[in-house]
């Protein structure tokens, strides 16, 4: 496998994504969302009460961000690692291009690593778009005022910046994780809507199955848990355990996923 | 430069109960077109795709341009290949689609960008370039397939039915481009089911029937094998000429397509089957020794008797 020819599958699925208009709606949508949501959150008199950061949302623009962290881990971001991720390999069975693709001068696993660098670097610019338009959007529309933490000390800006910058940051680990399982079904199912379909479905039983009562270490070995661990850091002082543990979780689902996705491709037979 | 291009030894490939390939051997040499022939589903297409590493064999060998095939190996330089109808991104241009496929063979910007506008001119894309290929027709994609095969300079092209969505003129054109590439030291490597093209274009061919190779070499080394050339037949009373025949030792009659009788005898036989037929009272109004034509030669091949009885039995009637 060489740099050159993985570099140059990611450049080309780079190109393919930028065509799509799947991904544009997307992107557009993380970018808008957020201005939505917080000029209603202005408008309207009442808050999100029992949303995590709910009741400040009018007072720190931080909040705003937050919130929409909140509520972007639990439905948004599985949608934004699948719908790449769970499509980058299926689409070539859809439109019957892996004949196309494999009599090229790239090995399959340069084709392989290539793909899911593109899916991994599309999760991380919509999360990017996402965090920088929440942001942007809490302080335009309501301001920067300071935060109040989940241990209710207050926050100022600057301090208030970095946590939810580090906020958004700890949900890549959790993305990747979820990118490479929606690879391993878009690999193994050769089908879009599986691939897109069932890494949602998975994430929201996974969140069902936290609500549960049961062993702890089990709640842990979730990757959507991962998706809640960035509460550790607006706790002051701050902790870390588990943001550590979901990212050793995230990682093991990535490179399960990725590993048996990758084997799969590698034996299959593009046959008609 | 070794003369041989391709050089396929041993290949079998089976899926689940099925056997798609036995034991299949194939040898192209640098300036030849080489015809791969076989009824549906005999493992032509297979074959293709092992021979481009779409399909790993079970077992057995291939060599393109010298180098040994791996699986998931990249296809070496100069190897490329049209399998089944070609496909393409839809929601891109002609030209995008195959500016991408460049990137993919590493290709420098400039250079793949030549590439691509010389492919799109010699397969008369070049009017159509910027439309997105889901409007395309049939046609249009084989040929933005071919162009997609000539963007790697081929000195090994395989091509599966390539004139199969053409127009006349689009197949003339095809032809043209795998004798130009022939002749220019390729090899080509052409799958059709268009026998006049195959005897037309091809100076060595190969059938496959079953998964298993039924003929190999020349076209004149098929017609030799042949045990006596066809006789075109025409009498005063063609029925009474067939219960004739059925009565003639190694005498064999079939009505022909466009009227008339098709007779395979050897010369002897042939000779007292024309006495008998003066002798029962019917006229020999044309007998005229035919050139077997491919066709007729491959539908020996790869038809069991049963079923040749069979058609000639619904060709009577």
């Amino acid at each position: 496998m060489s740099v050159r020819g993985v570099t140059a599958v990611a450049r080309v699925e780079c190109a393919k994504l930028s065509a799509q208009v799947k991904t544009r709606v997307a992107l557009a949508a993380c970018a808008v969302g957020p201005f939505l949501f917080a000029t209603a959150i202005r408008v309207q008199s009442s808050v999100p009460e029992d949303t995590l950061f709910g009741r400040a949302v009018k007072e720190s623009g931080f909040a705003v961000s937050l919130v929409v962290l909140g509520f972007a881990a639990l439905w948004v971001l599985p949608v934004l690692t699948s719908i790449v991720g769970g499509d980058v390999f299926s689409a070539e069975d859809r439109h019957g291009t892996w004949k196309t693709v494999l009599t090229r001068s790239c090995r399959r696993s340069e084709v392989f690593a290539g793909k899911v660098a593109a899916a991994l670097g599309f999760s991380s610019i919509a999360m990017a778009v996402l965090a920088v338009s929440s942001v942007a959007a809490g302080l335009l529309v309501i301001g920067s005022g300071p935060l109040v933490s989940l241990s209710g000390a207050l926050l100022p800006p600057s301090r208030a910046l970095t946590r939810v910058t580090l906020a958004w940051i700890s949900v890549l680990p959790p993305m990747f994780g979820m990118t490479a399982v929606a690879v391993l079904l878009s690999v193994a199912t050769r089908n879009s809507a599986a691939g897109i379909g069932l890494p949602v479905v998975a994430a929201l039983a996974m969140q069902l199955g936290a609500l549960i009562d049961g062993p702890e270490i089990l709640h842990r070995l979730l990757v959507t848990s991962a998706f809640g661990a960035w509460h550790g850091l607006l706790a002051e002082p701050p902790y870390e355990g588990p943001l550590l543990y979901g990212a050793a979780v995230s990682v093991s689902y990535a490179v399960i996923s990725l590993g048996i996705a990758y084997r799969v491709l590698q034996r299959r037979d593009v046959a008609a | 430069m070794t003369p041989v291009a391709l050089e396929a030894i041993g290949v079998s490939k089976s899926y689940a109960t099925r056997e798609a390939l036995h034991d299949v051997d194939l040898v192209a040499r640098r300036g030849e077109i080489h015809g791969l022939l076989g009824p549906n589903g005999a493992g032509k297409t297979t074959l293709l795709r092992v021979l481009l590493g779409l399909v790993r064999p079970d077992t057995g060998r291939v060599r393109l341009l010298g180098r040994d095939l791996a699986a998931g190996s990249a296809l070496p330089n100069g190897v490329s290949g049209l399998i089944d109808v070609p496909a393409f991104y839809p929601y891109m241009s002609a030209r995008r689609n195959l500016t991408l496929l460049a990137r993919l063979d590493c290709t420098t910007r400039a250079a793949g960008g030549a590439a691509v506008d010389a492919a799109l001119e010699q397969t008369g894309l070049d009017a159509h370039a910027d439309a997105k290929v889901g409007g395309y027709s049939a046609g249009m994609r084989q040929r933005l397939g071919i162009a997609a095969a000539l963007l790697r300079s081929p000195q090994l092209l395989l091509l599966d039915e390539p004139t199969s969505s053409l127009d006349p003129a689009g197949a003339r054109d095809v032809r043209a481009l795998a004798r130009r590439l022939a002749n220019q030291g390729a090899a080509v490597v052409l799958s059709s089911h268009d026998m006049e093209e195959v005897e037309e274009l091809c100076s060595m061919l190969t059938i496959v029937d079953r998964g298993r190779i039924v003929f190999n070499g020349t076209v004149d080394e098929l017609r030799s094998r042949a045990p006596a050339p066809p006789h075109a037949l025409h009498t005063s009373d063609d029925r009474a000429a067939r219960a004739l025949a059925s009565r003639s030792p190694g005498v064999r009659v079939i009505p022909a397509a466009h009227g008339g009788l098709d007779v395979s005898a050897d010369l002897a036989a042939l000779d007292a089957y024309v006495v008998a037929l003066g002798r029962a009272g019917i006229a020999v109004r044309e007998l005229q020794r035919c050139t077997r034509s491919l066709e007729w030669l491959f539908v020996e091949l790869t038809t069991p008797p049963s079923k040749l009885d069979a058609a000639e039995v619904m060709r009577a009637s």
